[in-house]
Order: structure tokens, then C-alpha cells, then sequence
């Protein structure tokens, strides 16, 4: 069975038409990278496996469910970090209350949270190496260690697939580098991880996969096969050069 | 003398247990309005309630009834819109604000021979509170404040990031039209003590005092109750000493309670701590 299998997938909004005849699919856990500029339908894209809009034309199956039709059971088995920006950073509440917001999904609504989900919530906010910042307000973080927590929220819901919008925007280098770690341990515990991110370089290293979008696939494969000069130029309509920098590929506008 | 005593000391009774219910209910819910920005939608659901009240009493059945019915179905219609048009949600809000006052004025201007009456709905009249209403207040007081003690964490998440919630599987929906339906209820519960008008002061001011000094929405929840208890109390005891309107003082002392806290708000304090230590880092290293 395919963990995500999209094909021929066509989504407008109104008359504009944002994703077209995309196609890919899952076979097994890995680390996946969705790259392409602002605009391309990469929030787009995940919202189509979350099954919160449906495609007009084309078939998506996610763990072996339809998204449009068996939405909730489906997403309760999907971790999901938004693009931080749309989160009120002044909110009233507590690391420990974001972080268990996690647990929810797969609680009867008005149940208390037991041992088990507190330590699921603390094991998770150790994972992004936020563990001393449980009591402490979700407001007084700085951006990167909010992101943490969104992430952490999560993976305390113990996904089979994760998804994060944008999860290294506005973060800085050290921050990025714990949440990428992260993430790659994840995989290696059978999580499938889809990140989006229209900078690809921080990702680059540990993506078993990417897909270069821009309302259609440009390419997906891994990334030695797939990222070349001509088809970043295509995904990002502007001249891209790879730069060699010791063994490391480095990709700048050109 | 001993008969008037009692009636007199009754009605006082009847004044303070709605007084009590009206700020424990308000300012609960309005810790969630407040943070999900539903203000205005709490004023226009209060005017629904009053448009159900006046028009309860043109067609002669209980006005608690008629607010009742009216704010549910119009907090349900303002659910229905704010998932369906959600960027243009402002000018909705004053479209259906617009509705429900126009309903009420029509209603209004139907019952002459009423409006006596109906002029309670619109600025409040505590004193004149009945025991068969403060029944229906327990009623619905207890409903309000179980299904938010019930629903609290859902109602957390879907006010910090209900596209997450959604996303992870959360029935959003029922959470939000449950909320929505709370706020309803909270209006016909103020409707009488505070009157339509000033209920918004209930539902926003202690609920923006309580923000100066939280950082959880459990403690922002019992400060804005402990805000609301002063205010209404206080209003309470100036109508019976000063013979004044007690909603009206209530109003007054929830706004200036809130331009209080404002002024030492533990946040902001803060705030300047941190310009002051920066500053004097600055003159430090220079
Ligand atoms: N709710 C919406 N209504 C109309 N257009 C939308 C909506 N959401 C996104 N779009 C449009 O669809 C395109 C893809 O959006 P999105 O998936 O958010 O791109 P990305 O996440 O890659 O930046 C954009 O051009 C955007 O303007
Ligand atoms: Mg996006």
C-alpha cells in the first residue's frame, strides 16, 4: 500500500487554477522536501491530503483512506504544523497547553488528559530540545523556539505522516538545524515527514526526496537526480546556479 | 412592615444571584471572544436577543424564550457565514448586526403599549428580576459553564490555531457553533441585568483587564470573573444607594477596571524592564 498516491490531481480556486496534473506517490517512510516559490500551491498540496479542499479532477489516497471522504479518521493519523505567521504570537497560552493540544485529536472531546499524554507532550518537546520550557508562556518565545513547539504540538500526537508549512521560515541557523535533526530521527522510527519550504538548501542534505513544484510537478526524485540548473530555473522562473562548496551542493539565484 | 421588608429583601436577592450569574457567565466567554476576536459578533448576537425578547412580547409568550431562540439561530447563521466567507467576515458581522438591531427596532415600533417593558431588554433592569426568571438563569448559567468546563480544551485550540485543530481531525465545526451557541446563551442571560446594549462591555472588558495580567487562558478566565463580580456588584449597590442605573455603573467600572490594568499590566511592565536593561547594557558596552 502507498502511504500518499496522487494522480492527475487538478485543484482551482474559482477560476484560478492552482495545482495541475500533479502525480506522485509514497512507497515508504522517508524525508520528503516540497520545493518551489511563493505561490506554487505547496500549502495547496497539503491541504489536498488533509482532505480540507478536494480536487476537481484526479484520485489522492493517503494510508489507504480518501481524504474527502473519510476526513477525520484520516487526519488523526496526520501531524500538521502551519505556517507560523497565521498564529497569534501574543496568545494566552502555555507551552505545555500547545504542546497538548496535540494529544486531542484522538481524545473523546471532553476527556481529561492522562499520565500518558503529558508524557507523550514532554517526550515530544524534548525531541526539539525545548523540554525546560514546559510551564513557561508560548509568548515569550522567540520565533524559532515557537516553531519548536508548533512542531513538538505535532509529533505529540504521534503521526504516521507529518506535515509542516514552512517550518524553517524565520528561523535562525541553530534552531533549524535542532528541528531538522528532529525530524530526521522521526523518519527513522517509520514517520513519513513532508516538508514545504521554498528555500531548499537547509533540507537539501537529509531529503530522501523532493518535488520541485510550481503548479505542476517540474520534478520528483531524489535529490541528486532531480536538482540540476535547468530544472531549478524552471521551478523558480529565474536563472538558479548550484554552487559546489566542499562536497556540499549550494543553490543560488543566478 | 414585616411583609414589605420581606418583598423588598427578596427582589435584592433576586438582584444579586443574576447580578452574580450574568459576570461568572460573560466573562468566561468573553475570555474566548476576546482572544478568537468575536467582539462584534457578541454585540450583534445580543441584539438578536433583544429583537427575540421584544418580539416574545408582542406574540405574548415568555421574552427569555424569544431571546432564546432568536440569538441561537442568528449565533448559528454568523457560524454558518464565518466558515463560508471568512476574509470578508467584517462586513458580515455589520451586516448582521445591522439585521438584528433593524428586527428589534421593528419590533419596537410595534408595541407601543409595551415598550415600557421592552425598554428593560434594551438598558437593563436588575432589580426588576423575578424568581421565575432567576430559574431560568440557573439553568442557563449551569448549561454555559458545564459545556465550557467540558469543552475548555477544545475551545483553547481551535482559539489559538483552529486551521491546525481542523487539520489534526478536531470537529471544528461543533466546536465553533458550540461557542457560538455559548455566547448566544450568555446574551439571554445579561439581557435583563445589563441590557443588550451594554452586554458587549461585559463580554470584552474584563476579559481584556484579565489579559493584562495572564499568560493561560485558565488564569485570564478566573481574573476577567473576579473583574466582573467587582464591576457588577459595585453596580448593583450604587442602583440601590444612589438610585442609578446599576448597568450603566456596571459598564463604567468594567471600562475603567480595563484602563487600570492597562496602565499595570504585568506585560508591559515587563516590557520596560527589558528596555531598561537594554538600555543599560547599551551604555555599558559604549
Ligand atoms: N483560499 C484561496 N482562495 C483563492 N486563491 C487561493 C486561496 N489559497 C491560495 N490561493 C492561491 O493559490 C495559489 C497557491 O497558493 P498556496 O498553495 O498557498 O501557495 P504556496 O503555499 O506555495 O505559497 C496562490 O496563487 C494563491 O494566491
Ligand atoms: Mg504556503
Amino acid at each position: 500500500m502507498n502511504i500518499v498516491k496522487v494522480e492527475n490531481v487538478y485543484v482551482a480556486y474559482g477560476p484560478f487554477i492552482a495545482l495541475e496534473d500533479v502525480t506522485w506517490s509514497i512507497k515508504k517512510p522517508l524525508f520528503l522536501s516540497v520545493i518551489g516559490p511563493n505561490g506554487a500551491g505547496k500549502t495547496t498540496l497539503l491541504r489536498v491530503l488533509l482532505g480540507l479542499i478536494k480536487p476537481f479532477v484526479g484520485k489522492v489516497e493517503v494510508l489507504g483512506l480518501d481524504p474527502s471522504k473519510k476526513a477525520l479518521k484520516l487526519r488523526r493519523r496526520i501531524g500538521y504544523v502551519p505556517q507560523r505567521e497565521r498564529i497569534d504570537p501574543a496568545a494566552l497560552v502555555l507551552v505545555k497547553d500547545v504542546v497538548l493540544m496535540g494529544r486531542l485529536p484522538k481524545k473523546k472531546p471532553i476527556a481529561f488528559f492522562t499520565k500518558e499524554d503529558v508524557e507523550k507532550a514532554r517526550e515530544a518537546l524534548k525531541l526539539v530540545d525545548m523540554d525546560n520550557f514546559w510551564d513557561k508562556p508560548f509568548s515569550h518565545l522567540s520565533g524559532g523556539q515557537q516553531q519548536r513547539v508548533l512542531i513538538a504540538r505535532a509529533i505529540a500526537s504521534q503521526p504516521e505522516i507529518l506535515l509542516l508549512d514552512e517550518p524553517l521560515a524565520g528561523v535562525d541557523i541553530a534552531s533549524e538545524g535542532r528541528i531538522l535533526q528532529a525530524l530526521k530521527n522521526l523518519v527513522s522510527e517509520g514517520v513519513t515527514v513532508v516538508i514545504v519550504t521554498h528555500n531548499l538548501n537547509p533540507s537539501l542534505k537529509l531529503s530522501d526526496e523532493v518535488i520541485l513544484l510550481n503548479r505542476k510537478v517540474v520534478a520528483a526524485g531524489p535529490p541528486q537526480k532531480v536538482l540540476n540548473e535547468e530544472t531549478l530555473t524552471k521551478t523558480f522562473m529565474r536563472e538558479m546556479k548550484i554552487l559546489r562548496l566542499e562536497k556540499e551542493k549550494v543553490i543560488v539565484e543566478g | 412592615m414585616g411583609t414589605f421588608n420581606f418583598f423588598l429583601y427578596s427582589f435584592l436577592i433576586n438582584a444579586l444571584i443574576a447580578t452574580l450569574l450574568t459576570s461568572l457567565t460573560t466573562s468566561a466567554v468573553g475570555v474566548f471572544v476576546v482572544q478568537k476576536k468575536m467582539s462584534t459578533m457578541g454585540a450583534a448576537v445580543a441584539h438578536s436577543s433583544l429583537a427575540g425578547a421584544i418580539l416574545a412580547l408582542l406574540l405574548k409568550i415568555n421574552p427569555l424564550l424569544g431571546a432564546f431562540i432568536l440569538s441561537i439561530l442568528f449565533s448559528f447563521l454568523i457560524s454558518y457565514i464565518g466558515k463560508k466567507e471568512e476574509g470578508r467576515m467584517d462586513v458580515m458581522l455589520g451586516l448582521v448586526f445591522g439585521l438584528s438591531t433593524a428586527l428589534a427596532v421593528l419590533f419596537l415600533s410595534l408595541t407601543s403599549t409595551y415598550s415600557v417593558s421592552a425598554w428593560q431588554y434594551i438598558i437593563g433592569d436588575v432589580l426588576s428580576v423575578t424568581i421565575d426568571e432567576i430559574n431560568i438563569l440557573l439553568t442557563l448559567t449551569f448549561t454555559t459553564l458545564l459545556l465550557i468546563t467540558l469543552l475548555f480544551k477544545g475551545f483553547k485550540f481551535i482559539v489559538f490555531d483552529e486551521e491546525t485543530a481542523e487539520a489534526m481531525g478536531l470537529r471544528t465545526d461543533l466546536l465553533r457553533y458550540t461557542l457560538t451557541m455559548i455566547v448566544a446563551i450568555v446574551t439571554v442571560i445579561s439581557l435583563k441585568v445589563v441590557g443588550s446594549i451594554l452586554t458587549i462591555i461585559l463580554l470584552v472588558a474584563p476579559a481584556a483587564s484579565a489579559y493584562e495580567f495572564s499568560h493561560s487562558f485558565e488564569k485570564a478566565v478566573i481574573l476577567a470573573e473576579l473583574f466582573a463580580l467587582t464591576s457588577g456588584l459595585t453596580g448593583l449597590i450604587a442602583s440601590i444607594y444612589l438610585n442609578v442605573s446599576a448597568s450603566a455603573i456596571t459598564g463604567i467600572i468594567a471600562v475603567f477596571t480595563y484602563f487600570l490594568s492597562y496602565i499595570f499590566s504585568t506585560k508591559r511592565r515587563k516590557c520596560k524592564c527589558i528596555v531598561k536593561q537594554i538600555r543599560v547594557i547599551k551604555e555599558k558596552t559604549l
